[in-house]
Order: C-alpha cells, then sequence, then structure tokens
C-alpha cells in the first residue's frame, strides 16, 4: 500500500496554505509529518480525509486516485474532543457505527480496545469524569475501532504519562505490524525518531524536505565530531576555534574537512582520556529546527 | 442515508433522554390536567358551600318608598333565591343597624334613598360578595315595576313584561371566528415557543459540539448533510412528540370534562379543528421549523464558544419575532387578516409558515395562493439545509473571532 501526496495546492482566500505539497507514505511503515505551527500539516491531513478538495494536485492510493470510504481513515485529531457528558461506551459506539459498523460488530470492537488499552471498568462511565490520559485512550479508541487502513495521528503523545505513553507506542507498532500506513503528525521529535521511516516536513505551505529519514541524516556532511571528556579544556587549546561546548563534558569538533577524521580521531584518543568519541549525526531536532526556520 | 439514520436516533435518543426534556413535558402535561379538571374540582366546593348559606340567609330592605313594600319584597325574593327578606318604611339607626347585623339574624341590609340609590351594609365584606350587582338590577326591575304600575299597567302584567326573557340563536355561514382566532392564536403561539426552544437547543448543540472540538472528528466521519439533517430532524421529532404529550393530554381531559366547560363554547371550539386545516396546520408546522431549526444550526456552527451562542442567534431570532408580531397583529381584525402586510408576509419563507397558515384559517386564500407559498416554503426549507450544511463544514476552520457573513460566505464558496 502507498499513499501519495502529489503537488497539491491549496489556497483559502489570498493565502496560500499549501504549495505543490507531495509526499509518499508506504504501508507497514510510520510516516512522519512535521512543520511548524501554521506549516500546513492540519490543512494536508484534511485534504486527505475531504473535508475540503485541494485547489489542484491529487492524492493517489496504490497509484489509482484514492476512493475515500468511510471506513478508510482512523483520526485522532490534535483538538481532542468527544461527548464530555456522555458514557464512554456509548459514543464509541456511536462513532464505531458512524464510520460503518453494525451495532453489535462496534460494541465488540469498541469493548475489545478498552480491554487492550486497560480501561474495561471505564465503560459505563461519563467521559468528563476520567483523567486527561484516560481521555485521550479513549480518544484514541475512535481513530481504531473501525480497523482503518490508514491512521493518522495528529500529536498522539501530547498529555500522556510515560507508561501510557509507552502502551500507546506498543499499539502504534502493532498497527504498523500489520501492515497499515500510519502518519505521524507531531511536534515531539524523540517519538518521531523512534517511529517514522519516513519524513516529510513543511515550512510555510511548502514541502523543505522529505524522504527517508536515515538517508536525510547521512547527506549531512559527516565533518563534525562529538567528544565526551573531563579534558576539554586541554582539547580546546589544542584545538583552537574548532571546538565549541556541547553540554557538561561535551564538546564538538569541526574538521577542516572530513578527510581529517582519521588523524584527528587518532590524536584525540592517543592525548586525552575520552569518555565518548563519535561522528556527529544531527538529531531529526536539528534538522526540523535548521529546515523549519529558513524562510518559505 | 445509514449515516443518517444513526445520527437521527443518536440525536433523537440524547434529546427525549435529557431530564430537563422529561421535567418540562410532564410538567406542562401537570399544568394542562389542573386547568382542564378545574371547574370540577371547583364545583364540588361550590355546591357545598351554596347549602349552608342558602337557608341561613336573610336580608332587610329598610326606607322603601310607600306603597312599594310588595313591589320590592317579590324582586329581592326573586333576586335573592331562599332568602328571608324583611322590609321596613324607616331606616334604622346606626346602632340599630349594627344589632341587627351582628346578633339579629340578618346578614346584609339595603338602605334605600328613594328607588334609585342605597347604602349596602354588611358585618364583614368578602372579597366574593357580589350582592350588590344583583341588588342594583333588583332595584332597577323595582323602580320599573313601579312606574308602570303607577301609570296604571297591573302588578302581575307589569313583572312579566319586565321579567321576558330574550332568545337567540347562531347561525354562522362560513367559520365560527371566535373559534377560529383561538385556534389560530393557539397554534401561532405554539409554533413561536416550539421554534425558540427549539432552535435555542438546536444552535447550543452544534456550539456544543465544536467547542468541544467533536466536530473535528465528526467532520471527517460524517457528510455534513447527513449531519444536519439528522440533527434537526431529531429535534423536529423530539418538539412534535412534546407537543403531541401535551396537546393530547389536553384532548383527553378536555374530553373528560366536556360538561364542565360547556359556558365556554370556544374552548371547545380549540379541539375542534376541521381536518383540512389541521394537515395544513402541520404541514406549515413542520416546514417552518425546519426553516428555522436550519438556520439556527448554521449559526451555531460559526460561534466557538457555547457561551457566544446565544447573542449569535439574536438576528434569526429578530426576524423570527418580527414576523410573529406582524401575524399577531394581523389576525387581531379582520381588515387586516388578508391585508397587504399579510399577504406579502404569507409568501416570505422566514413568515409564511405563520401567516398562511393564519389567512387559511381565518381570512380568503385561493388555491393558487396556497401552492405558490408552499412551493417557496419546501424549495427555502431545502436550500437553507443545504446551505446550512455547508456552514457546518466549514465552520469547524472556523475558531477564534465569529466570522462576519462575508468571510463565511466566501468561506463556503470557497470550501
Amino acid at each position: 500500500m502507498e499513499l501519495q501526496f502529489r503537488n497539491i495546492c491549496k489556497s483559502f482566500g489570498e493565502k496560500r496554505v499549501l504549495r505543490e505539497v507531495s509526499f509518499t507514505a508506504e504501508g507497514g511503515k510510520a510516516f512522519g509529518l512535521l512543520g511548524r505551527n501554521g506549516a500546513g500539516k492540519t490543512t494536508s491531513i484534511r485534504i486527505l480525509m475531504n473535508v475540503f478538495p485541494a485547489d489542484s494536485g491529487e492524492v493517489l492510493l496504490d497509484g489509482e486516485p484514492i476512493r475515500r470510504e468511510i471506513r478508510t481513515f482512523g483520526y485522532l485529531p490534535e483538538e481532542r474532543g468527544l461527548y464530555p457528558k456522555k458514557k464512554v461506551l456509548e459514543q464509541l459506539t456511536y462513532f464505531a457505527e458512524l464510520k460503518g459498523m453494525a451495532r453489535k460488530d462496534a460494541i465488540r470492537a469498541v469493548d475489545g480496545w478498552l480491554e487492550r488499552l486497560g480501561m474495561a471498568d471505564c465503560r459505563n462511565k461519563r467521559l468528563d469524569t476520567l483523567s486527561k490520559g484516560n481521555q485521550q485512550k479513549i480518544q484514541l479508541i475512535t481513530a481504531l475501532a473501525h480497523d482503518p487502513p490508514i491512521i493518522i495521528l495528529d500529536e498522539p503523545f501530547s498529555g500522556l504519562d510515560p507508561v501510557n505513553a509507552r502502551l500507546l507506542k506498543d499499539v502504534v507498532r502493532e498497527e504498523i505490524a500489520r501492515g497499515k500506513i500510519v502518519l505521524f503528525s507531531s511536534h515531539q521529535m524523540n517519538y518521531i525518531e523512534e517511529f517514522c521511516d519516513s519524513i516529510a516536513i513543511l515550512n510555510g505551505g511548502k514541502v523543505v524536505l522529505s524522504g527517508n529519514l536515515q538517508k536525510i541524516k547521512r547527506a549531512y556532511p559527516r565533518d563534525r565530531l562529538t567528544v565526551r571528556s573531563r579534558q576539554c579544556g586541554e582539547i580546546c587549546a589544542l584545538l583552537g576555534e574548532r571546538c565549541t561546548p556541547d553540554g557538561p563534558d561535551g564538546l564538538l569538533i569541526r574538521l577542516d574537512s572530513p578527510d581529517d577524521k582519521p588523524e584527528v580521531m587518532r590524536t584525540l584518543t592517543e592525548r586525552f582520556d575520552l569518555d565518548e568519541l563519535r561522528v556527529f549525526e544531527p538529531s531529526l531536532n536539528d534538522i526540523f529546527v535548521s529546515c523549519a526556520t529558513e524562510k518559505a | 442515508m445509514r449515516q443518517f439514520r444513526k445520527i437521527f436516533r443518536f440525536e433523537t435518543v440524547n434529546l427525549l433522554t435529557k431530564k430537563v426534556y422529561i421535567g418540562v413535558t410532564l410538567f406542562l402535561i401537570a399544568v394542562i390536567v389542573c386547568v382542564t379538571f378545574f371547574p370540577r374540582v371547583a364545583a364540588l366546593f361550590a355546591d357545598d358551600e351554596e347549602e349552608q348559606s342558602g337557608t341561613a340567609e336573610a336580608l332587610l330592605v329598610a326606607g322603601v318608598p310607600e306603597g312599594g313594600e310588595e313591589t320590592v319584597r317579590q324582586v329581592f325574593s326573586g333576586a335573592f333565591p331562599g332568602a328571608v327578606v324583611q322590609i321596613r318604611n324607616d331606616v334604622p339607626n346606626r346602632d340599630e343597624l349594627d344589632g341587627l347585623l351582628t346578633d339579629g339574624g340578618i346578614s346584609c341590609a339595603f338602605l334605600l334613598d328613594g328607588w334609585t340609590s342605597y347604602t349596602y351594609c354588611v358585618e364583614n365584606l368578602s372579597m366574593y360578595d357580589y350582592n350588590t350587582t344583583v341588588a342594583d338590577e333588583a332595584l332597577q326591575t323595582a323602580y320599573r315595576m313601579n312606574a308602570l304600575t303607577a301609570s296604571g299597567v297591573p302588578a302581575d302584567e307589569a313583572a312579566n313584561i319586565l321579567s321576558t326573557p330574550v332568545t337567540h340563536e347562531t347561525l354562522a355561514i362560513r367559520a365560527v371566528q371566535a373559534e377560529n382566532y383561538l385556534y389560530t392564536y393557539v397554534m401561532i403561539f405554539a409554533l413561536y415557543i416550539v421554534i425558540m426552544v427549539y432552535g435555542q437547543i438546536i444552535a447550543s448543540n452544534v456550539a456544543a459540539e465544536k467547542s468541544s472540538r467533536a466536530m473535528e472528528l465528526l467532520i471527517t466521519s460524517v457528510d455534513p448533510l447527513s449531519m444536519m439533517f439528522g440533527k434537526v430532524l431529531a429535534s423536529c421529532l423530539a418538539g412534535f412528540v412534546q407537543l403531541a404529550a401535551v396537546f393530547g393530554t389536553a384532548l383527553v381531559c378536555f374530553r373528560l370534562n366536556a360538561s364542565e366547560w360547556e359556558d365556554l363554547p370556544v374552548i371547545g371550539g380549540l379541539f375542534n379543528i376541521p381536518g383540512g386545516l389541521f394537515a395544513y396546520l402541520l404541514l406549515f408546522f413542520v416546514l417552518g421549523f425546519l426553516f428555522y431549526a436550519f438556520l439556527y444550526g448554521a449559526v451555531g456552527s460559526t460561534v466557538s464558544k457555547l457561551e457566544d451562542a446565544n447573542t449569535a442567534v439574536m438576528p434569526v431570532t429578530m426576524l423570527f419575532v418580527i414576523t410573529f408580531v406582524v401575524v399577531m397583529t394581523g389576525i387581531s381584525g379582520d381588515a387586516m387578516i388578508d391585508g397587504t402586510m399579510m399577504r406579502v408576509f404569507s409568501f416570505l419563507p422566514f413568515s409564511s409558515p405563520m401567516a398562511m397558515f393564519a389567512r387559511i384559517a381565518m381570512g380568503q386564500v385561493a388555491v393558487w395562493e396556497i401552492v405558490l407559498s408552499l412551493s417557496l416554503l419546501t424549495a427555502s426549507v431545502v436550500g437553507v439545509g443545504v446551505l446550512s450544511a455547508k456552514i457546518y463544514r466549514v465552520g469547524v476552520l472556523l475558531y477564534g473571532a465569529r466570522p462576519k457573513l462575508r468571510d463565511l460566505l466566501k468561506a463556503v464558496r470557497n470550501a
């Protein structure tokens, strides 16, 4: 399964929200859609789900224009919201039914998920009596109960404690393993880095970077070294301006050329007591900050 | 369609199981039962009182002009059946009067000052004392009888002349205006109340969905047309269930107590709406309800916070109130019911449910006028329904400050 966004453009009045946005997400893998607030992530998601049409461009599933059936998508919106005064089972069943499930199947699926997420005892409670984390898990069930092939998770980890975050991670991994397309939109880069094979970074409505995350990282020049040592002062004295501090007992050493790497590494290991020495690889956070702060 | 059914069922169950809905319906039913049974209950107590006071009553008429004693006795005995009537030519002084009224067995006294004025004396004046009204008439009759006998008419004949009743019958060639007026009034008022209440409910339900962000999920799960129609038709059903419960109770209770209400045929007329008119009533009622319900729903989806919903619906409410006032004025005068204002209002979709129904019930309307009015209204209901669904769809994008109408229409066009 392959979901393709091809040259999607969208304007609201004078404002151009998406400009020629293209990316590809594959089944059995998670895809990260990143960008600062207002970059166009939610608009992209809404176009994907046909809340409104794109001005131009197309969305393809396995090379064909996507046929959006009510069961196609599972969506966890960033702004969580269900009916606060309704009982959990009642509203989850309603949402599953709206997604095309028969009532009996809907109840069975919802019960299964409540069990899976450790919330079977909340079945007949009113939503507003639950904690924020539990409400979030309930919301997650609305995205998963009807077993959609494409799952869109907008900031899924916000507000979850570490135990619940791990539970959610397990659930997401299971869904990915079942061959589904999981589309993440998040600002929490560590989670994206953990899950996503591919990403697209949006800035000002344009895709400024996209592709396989590992390849993106490798494409960055390997001309910096990360060092951890208690002799940072001495190292700086030797290498001068090429060193910049990087946290406590840490240094970042810029090389004049990647070819200097063996020489510098050898010198450092021979002359100093090092705790760590490796080629610096930018984190997703670094990549995001550098891409998203460039003027679109 | 399947989604529409699910939304319709969910929303209907929501509305019908709300405590406030059940409470208000039961309260209205209780009020209706109390009102319709009131004459029956009141009659039970009234009978008792009459038995107790009938024999005990004794009254004094003093200061009766010479020669008029027999006439006065006859007239007052007739006016106060069962009472012992004492007649005197002189007027007792204050002390004597006190004695008579407190321990003398006299319940009240009329001190005449000639034939046309008197002083009414009673120990305690009760709130329900209508004796002066009765005595006014009695004394007037006595005066006339006296005058007639003075000019030579025999007393018996004079009494006959004065007491001959006039009878009448009514033959209404067309409808009975009073009865028509009453049920037109009641039905227009009911429509007004139902639209006001349910309009507000729909607007705040949609606004609540938006502010709780449930709309975000709904908009990606269902098509807005099903959503809007499901919601509006569910509240329409809830409204009709409530009306049917209230009017049904009224009808049953009225039938049980029909004999008690015979004195007020107008009330009976309320339940005797001709079948054809009732069909028109239902038709205009449903269409009018839907028209406004869609408008309220659309307005509800433009606000971000529940608190803003009340102010946002003001323009719709004002439009509706103006219509109500115009139609109410229209039905209050014969000349106005088919006047220019009512004619115009009976074709405009926002006012035709009230105005055209009123004209059908009370005025002269040609069939083509009804057909035209209904067609315009039906088309508008569909139009407003589709538009409100579109506004609902873009409403999810419009958070923050409430959009101006122009921006809203632009957003609807762009989406």
